[in-house]
């Protein structure tokens, strides 16, 4: 089954195997390619290698193909002039995107570094400082200790002193004279801290 | 590329300005007692303002020494003390600027927790709550013929270690004192 000798058909052969791997053939036409095909073993290889070819092909994973490059696809396909803008690759971007933030934070850093260095007072200021703290809390006591013993000495003053004095009287039949001070009354006092 | 940049830019200023996003000023129990203009400046005897790094250098060196001061100023942000000796200056104005400064903080959200009036004294005490936590302690106090007095403490306070702290700090701490001359007491 070699090739024959100056068969004006192979080279029309050739044309035909595609279409006829394809199963695009017209039946006559197929009936002839495969007739001279059993003649024709150079022929009969090209087809096995065609056949070969295609059944890879469709082995392949299908891939969908970005609406934008089908677009362009499209649009190139009907003659339109498609601009080629460059797109920088993503890797390019997250570098650029991770350097500018490094160098953000390493910029705030520094910054709050170098103001802190500034601002570290000595241990003299600390010194004050501790005792000017301590100044404004013991303030707080004077005065929260102070506020405390006037409102026990306001109740007691109303609550026992005033009514004991009232009672004390009545029973001798005297005027009251142990009343409680005017001074002592005009306060208010909402609670205790 | 070109929306990353001005992200960046903004990152970059957003950072550089962390340390000021936690301005004393920014804080929910913080009161400008200065720009109450409570009493004349110039008249001052005791002026303190104690903030941030600072209030953390105190706590960290006083730590051995009195722990529980120590945890208590570890917890503030900042302290604010204002004094004026009475004889100085006209005793109804501060008055009357202490009722205002009073109603200022009522307005805010202050609670008043001691209010005491008599024989021309006049004391309060307001606290700033956040969420159920104290945020801020503001005192007001005028005792004719001696002083007047304006203090606010920023920070998580716990009224029961203010007790604790405050039953042993007594006279020798308030004379001991201030800078530059300035007296209590």
């Amino acid at each position: 089954m070699n090739r024959p000798e100056h068969d004006p058909f192979c080279e029309e052969a050739l044309d035909l195997l595609e279409p006829y791997v394809d199963g695009d053939l017209p039946a006559i036409a197929a009936a002839r390619l495969r007739e001279h095909l059993e003649r024709c073993a150079t022929c009969a290889a090209e087809l096995n290698l065609a056949a070969k070819i295609q059944r890879e092909l469709r082995s392949l994973p299908q891939l969908d193909c970005p609406p934008e490059v089908l677009e362009k696809v499209q649009r190139t396909g009907r003659g339109e002039v498609v601009p080629f803008v460059p797109r920088p690759r993503i890797g390019l971007r997250i570098a650029a995107a991770a350097a500018m933030l490094a160098l953000a934070l390493g910029g705030g850093v520094l910054f709050l570094h170098v103001q802190q260095q500034e601002e570290r007072p000595s241990p003299q200021e600390i010194a004050q400082a501790t005792a000017e703290a301590r100044y404004a809390l013991a303030y707080i006591g004077k005065v929260t200790r102070r506020t405390r013993t006037n409102l026990r000495e306001d109740v007691l003053e109303k609550r026992l002193v005033a009514p004991a004095s009232r009672t004390v009287s009545q029973a001798l039949g005297e005027t009251p004279s142990l009343a409680v001070p005017s001074s002592a009354t005009p306060r208010r006092s909402d609670k205790e801290f | 590329m070109r929306k990353i940049i001005p992200l960046a830019f903004v990152l970059l200023v957003l950072t550089a300005n962390a340390g000021w996003a936690q301005r004393l000023a920014d804080q929910p129990g913080y009161v400008p007692i200065e720009k109450l203009d409570l009493f004349p400046a110039d008249k001052l005897n005791v002026e303190i303002n104690l903030e941030g790094a600072l209030l953390k250098l105190i706590a960290a060196g006083a730590r051995a020494e009195d722990p529980e001061f120590s945890s208590l100023i570890d917890g503030l942000k900042g302290i604010t003390v204002q004094a004026v000796p009475l004889k100085d200056v006209d005793a109804g104005s501060v008055r009357a600027k202490i009722g205002q400064a009073s109603r200022w903080l009522e307005d805010r959200g202050w609670k008043s927790t001691m209010r005491v009036r008599e024989e021309g004294t006049e004391t309060y005490i307001y606290l700033k709550e956040i969420d159920g936590a104290i945020a801020g302690l503001t005192l007001l106090a005028l005792e004719p013929g001696d002083e007047a007095v304006a203090i606010n403490i920023v920070g998580r306070i716990d009224p029961e270690q203010v007790g604790r702290v405050v039953e042993n700090l007594h006279g020798p701490h308030i004379k001991r004192v201030p800078a530059s001359g300035k007296k209590p007491e």
